[in-house]
């Protein structure tokens, strides 16, 4: 099975590989495997004013599952936390021309977005919370 | 090698593709070779594995039980022993010998016998999906930084760093091969549970949701396995033997 040219390119030089803090503020982690094939994906993004600034990633697996995420990577920077999470799965499989049997790595990247989104939400939450209970001084 | 008190008996039967033979379309139930006319019998599409070797759906499998039930049934459908009949026949004696061959394969090894079992029983038990192992992803990306690192270090040439860091990872390894044994053990166990409750004739919800359980975590050591395995194989691979 040949990959596509774009597999490779994204193989070959990952976008935005690396990772942030996670205390970090306005720092969202995804971290999501696929027990099927033992790939792990870490997907992380910084939210500045409800806007992605920036979005890293690890990834141990396969050349899809890798340019999957740097794929999605590319895709968060400059969205809108709102519009990421219409980020499809099936976005990244037309972009990317995988075929059926890879399909599940943009399964992964998907995952990996919703969970970091989730993370940063949760993030977001726990702050707003905890300043409304130290305005209210309890 | 524990006994067992329902093993195959001499006269076998089989699930068959039809209730007729294909060649004299006399009744067959359940033989391989047509009592008329004694032609070979495709077997059913679906039959299972258990079935097929005429086992309970449990994980403790007498080994040597399976290894001559299998050698009786090679015997039987082996494509040799139809090189001179009809190419119905050799049609079907291959078919049968594959599907034979691949039932054996995946239940004399206790991984594949258990992922099989899990999927057989999964249509009973909807999302199976385990728990991501948080920890052991945040590892397993460490580890694979360091597989690079290690990767990079050793094209420029063996330094000490270089040699540091190899005995750093063959002992990150060494960790690895023994969660992964500690892992099947934990694995074999939950054989024991899975076929204390197959054992049982209960019909409860209670008893239905103990095995939905047992599949649960069974499905969860062999997931977690899975990516210690696949972590394993990069760092042998990278730093040989």
């Amino acid at each position: 099975m040949a990959y596509s040219d774009k597999v490779v390119d994204h193989y070959n030089n990952p976008r935005n590989v690396g990772s942030f803090k996670k205390e970090e503020e306005g720092v969202g982690t995804g971290i999501v495997g696929a027990p099927e094939c033992g790939d792990v994906m870490k997907l992380q993004i910084k939210v500045e004013n409800e806007t992605i600034v920036d979005a890293k990633f690890k990834t141990f697996g396969c050349g899809s599952a890798i340019a999957s995420s740097s794929l999605a990577t590319e895709w968060l920077k400059g969205k809108s936390v709102q519009d990421a999470q219409k980020i499809k799965n099936t976005d990244i499989v037309q972009e990317l021309n995988l075929p059926p049997v890879k399909i599940h790595c943009s399964v992964l990247a998907e995952d990996a977005i919703k969970a970091a989104l989730g993370d940063y939400q949760k993030k977001a939450e726990e702050k707003k919370i905890g300043k409304e209970g130290a305005a209210t001084g309890s | 090698m524990e006994t067992r008190s329902d093993a195959p008996t001499k006269s076998r039967a089989l699930p068959m593709a039809r209730s007729m033979c294909w060649h004299c379309q006399s009744e067959v139930t359940g033989e391989y070779l047509c009592g008329q006319c004694v032609k070979v019998q495709p077997l059913s599409k679906e039959l299972d594995y258990f079935a097929c070797f005429q086992l309970p759906r449990h994980l403790n499998v007498d080994e040597q039980q399976l290894e001559r039930t299998f050698y009786e049934l090679s015997r039987t459908f082996h494509p040799d022993f139809y090189s001179t009949k009809d190419d119905t026949e050799q049609t079907i004696s291959l078919g049968n010998s594959a599907f034979l061959n691949t039932a054996y394969r995946t239940l004399k090894d206790p991984i594949q016998r258990a992922e099989y079992l899990i999927r057989l029983e999964a249509g009973a038990v909807k999302d199976i999906r385990s728990n991501p192992p948080g920890d052991l992803f945040e590892e397993i990306l460490e580890l694979q930084e360091d597989v690079e690192t290690y990767q990079d270090m050793v094209q420029q040439g063996p330094s000490p760093e270089s040699e540091q860091l190899r005995e750093k990872l063959q002992q990150e390894r060494i960790h690895l091969e023994e969660r992964q044994a500690a892992m099947e053990s934990a694995l074999r166990e939950k054989f024991h549970d899975w076929d204390r409750l197959q054992s049982e004739a209960e019909a409860s919800n209670r008893h239905r949701e103990e095995k939905t359980m047992v599949l649960r975590e069974m499905q969860e050591i062999l997931s977690n396995r899975t990516y210690v395995r696949s972590i394993l194989t990069d760092l042998v691979e990278t730093i040989g033997n």
